[in-house]
């Protein structure tokens, strides 16, 4: 079926409006690490959202005592709606499902809920921290602000979980109940995070994140949200989303994203929008665009963002998006591909018909779509 | 009775046939055990014995012991990482697999509210205390996230399919069974798995307990005198098939799913709108997605937390909405599993479709003043069913609700 983008919004380390981090990213900027300090290890680096980019959360009671995570949802998924000039009457949002995608969720209120049950006991538990833990509180709150009183669901899962919103996106817009489905992936950084994943042996201790490096050197933790609003028509269209498939041992990733390419479709790819973040996901993917589209850019935004788990293939998307509706692909080194794949500072490129968004994910789901101009 | 509008499924829309099952829950492992112990209505909420609850108000759950789970280990290629909810989910999809040789889902959805969340929490004492090594930290995390179990699950059984996992709180697995439904329906799948799990940890039971939503006393779903809820933990699993083509195959169909509505109620995050507006929502969602009257429902199985808001609320919607349906919650017997709730209650109602009983709902005494529910008191009861509903809300204000009926052959 049809699916094109009619809005898009996000809140990342460069900020939160559409136009100004993409002209931060064509002109190489990358967001600021900050160290990180935990109480139980050493300092990690995470890339954060600036504040003034949170400034813009809304003043609704539902925000009065919700984590970060929630106050990222409903900026990007308001920027969205704005983008798309839509407004939200009770009518329109009858017609509008939200879907959330998210990885690690709350985490900061989670681990604040945990560790006073573990310190002190059940009985210092607090009841107003407890249901902002729950995977499914920023869709709620984004869908009190919305009035939205129809269809939501919260997805939780890797780094692809963005793709597998946009897919179940995609299976709710074919019935005629439905007109316009906001997608919306958010994350929240914390040391506790960061401190998983440096056992998980997928962090680096310092920045930069170099995609693509061999061996991989590890990643670095971000934050924010990514939004966009689909509906069947749109000027970016979602020509083909691969749900993916799951593989069980790192060493598989590399033949699953194959497949997830072979779905797309390999031929007429101009642009691939990767996922590499510095870890084995890395070698997957340069394996399957080697082998599937050889001659096509390629373009790792991690490098600029981060590795931000349940909004990174959102965010993915939206740098597909811009690259189609501006004709521009951000620099980007892309060392072990052939010349073709490297870019140039704002290099123009009318050519760019068609994008591939490619996903692996760090626990084992991957997915893929491809965007191109209506 | 109100009206109800037209169904809005398109003229075309594909039937969906539910081809088999499999369930993993405090009341028994397997469809067997289950069916015996609703007849029974067996009291299966137990002491909590997984972690201390010296300070908690609430000290008892539904429980599934361990050394049940242990069958699990031979069917995965890496048992000792297992959750013990992933082993649920094993041992549930393989009696669903069993049952339907061939099944290859094009999909998978399923609903939890936390997955493997113990590991996360046996993480985190360690962090504090100093004791986590960097190789026990890695297989802790890797394997704590909510979409592990299920993954595990389809890797003992060498099925591929993308996970969408589902996390609308307690909603979740009616939410998984109803997407599937849609995705069937609406001829873009042939085949989907749904279903729901969750395993009770330290963090969510002294979260409900904080919010005193659990109770020091009987879970007495829809009694006047409820205090609240105990938690409960299980799998289950529904594969769900384009009914003609189950057909062609000879497959056997143990019951059509014909409806599903879903609402969100933004009232309050942990509290559902006291007029029932959200339930009621979901339930003329799902009739009006099956194009039938609320007369032709024969049973309801509630979302029935024993919770004083929930069943208000819920109860004035069906008493609103219906005319004298019988009406159980069974989690009395077997505790609340969250997200995997709408699931295993998704299998009781076709248990009862199947053996044409009424579930009952254990630890009744006499409902609200001014509340005629028609509570299936107590004892399970032989009925003639044709078409059931199941109802699953939760946090967030999400609210689903699901039809089955019986396939005439």
């Amino acid at each position: 079926m049809s699916l094109g983008i009619a809005g898009m919004g996000w809140v990342t380390p460069l900020g939160s409006d559409i136009t100004g981090v993409w002209e931060r990213l064509l002109q190489g900027n990358a967001g600021t690490a900050q160290s990180i300090s935990s109480p139980l290890g050493p300092d990690y680096p995470v890339i954060p959202v600036p504040a003034e980019a949170i400034a813009r959360a809304p003043a609704h009671p539902r925000l009065r005592r919700s984590s970060a995570i929630s106050r990222f949802a409903v900026i990007a998924g308001l920027a969205a709606l704005e983008d798309a000039g839509l407004k939200l009457d009770a009518e329109a949002a009858a017609r509008t499902a939200l879907i959330f995608a998210v990885s690690n969720g709350g985490v900061i209120y989670t681990k604040r809920f945990y560790h006073d049950i573990v310190a002190s006991g059940a009985q210092a538990a607090s009841p107003l921290l407890f249901p902002e833990t729950v995977f499914n509180a920023p869709a709620s709150h984004l869908a009190a602000i919305l009035g939205i009183t129809g269809t939501s669901y919260t997805l939780v899962g890797d780094g692809a979980v963005g793709i597998l919103a946009l897919k179940m996106a995609e299976d709710l817009l074919a019935s005629e109940t439905l007109d316009r489905c906001l997608v919306v992936g958010a994350e929240e950084a914390d040391w506790l995070l960061c401190d998983a994943y440096r056992k998980w042996r997928l962090l680096r201790s310092m920045p930069p994140i170099e995609p693509f490096q061999d061996p991989p050197r590890g990643t670095i933790l971000s934050e924010g949200a990514g939004a966009l609003l689909l509906k069947r028509d749109g000027m970016i269209r979602l020509e083909k989303i691969a749900a993916g498939t799951n593989f069980h041992r790192q060493r598989e990733a590399g033949e699953a994203m194959r497949k997830i390419f072979e779905e797309l479709g390999d031929d007429q790819v101009d642009l691939v929008m990767a996922s590499a973040n510095g870890t084995f996901i890395d070698a997957a993917e340069h394996g399957a665009i080697s082998r599937s589209c050889p001659a096509a850019k390629v373009y790792a935004m991690k490098e600029a963002l981060g590795e931000s788990v349940g909004a990174g293939s959102l965010w993915q998307t939206i740098c597909g998006a811009q690259c189609l509706r501006t004709q521009l692909v951000p620099a980007n080194a892309a060392p072990g591909f052939g010349p073709e794949a490297q870019s140039q500072p704002s290099q123009r490129s009318d050519q760019l018909q068609r994008v591939v968004v490619s996903v692996c994910g760090l626990n084992q789901q991957v997915a893929g779509l491809r965007l191109t101009k209506s | 009775m109100p009206e109800i509008s037209p169904p809005n499924q398109a003229p075309h829309a594909a039937r969906v046939g539910v081809v088999a099952s499999g369930i993993v829950s405090p009341l028994g492992l397997g469809l067997d055990e289950t069916l015996a112990a609703l007849r029974e209505g067996r009291d299966c909420v137990s002491p909590v014995t997984r972690f201390p609850v010296d300070h908690s108000r609430c000290k008892s759950a539904g429980q599934v012991a361990d050394a049940r789970l242990a069958g699990a280990e031979k069917l995965h290629p890496r048992p000792e990482r297992l959750h013990r909810v992933a082993r649920m989910m094993i041992l549930a999809l393989g009696e669903a697999l069993a049952q339907a040789p061939g099944f290859h889902p094009e999909l998978t959805v399923v609903g939890t509210t936390s997955g493997g969340m113990t590991f996360g929490e046996e993480y985190y004492r360690r962090l504090k205390g100093g004791q986590a090594s960097l190789r026990q930290a890695a297989s802790l995390i890797a394997n704590y996230t909510p979409q592990k179990p299920v993954m595990d699950a389809q890797e003992a059984f060498g099925v591929s399919a993308p996970c969408q996992v589902i996390a609308n709180a307690c909603a979740s697995g009616t939410n998984a069974i109803g997407h599937a439904f849609e995705c069937i329906r609406s001829g873009r799948y042939q085949r989907v798995l749904a279903g729901g799990y969750d395993a009770l940890s330290e963090l969510v039971f002294v979260g409900f307990d904080s919010l005193q939503a659990s109770t020091p006393e009987r879970c007495r779903p829809f009694d006047r005198e409820r205090s609240g809820l105990v938690l409960g933990e299980g799998a289950a699993i529904l594969l769900l098939e384009n009914l003609e083509a189950a057909k062609g195959r000879g497959a056997k169909i143990l019951a059509e799913v014909i409806g599903y509505g879903i609402s969100t109620d933004n009232h309050h995050l942990t509290q559902p709108d006291p007029s029932g507006s959200g339930a009621r929502q979901a339930m003329e969602g799902a009739l009006q997605s099956a194009g039938i009257s609320a007369g032709e429902i024969d049973y309801i199985n509630a979302h029935g937390t024993a919770t004083p808001f929930n069943d208000a609320a819920e109860g004035k919607a069906i008493v609103e909405l219906f005319d004298g349906v019988a009406v159980s919650s069974t989690k009395g017997m077997m505790g609340h599993s969250l997200g995997a709730a709408g699931a295993i209650e998704g299998v009781i109602s076709l248990l009862a479709l199947e053996n044409q009983f009424l579930p009952p709902n254990i630890n009744f005494r006499a409902g609200d003043a001014g509340l005629p529910l028609n509570v299936v008191a107590n004892s399970s009861r032989p009925a003639h069913l044709r078409t059931v509903l199941s109802n699953s809300f939760g946090f967030g204000g999400t609210n689903a609700s699901v039809i089955l009926r019986t396939v005439k052959t």
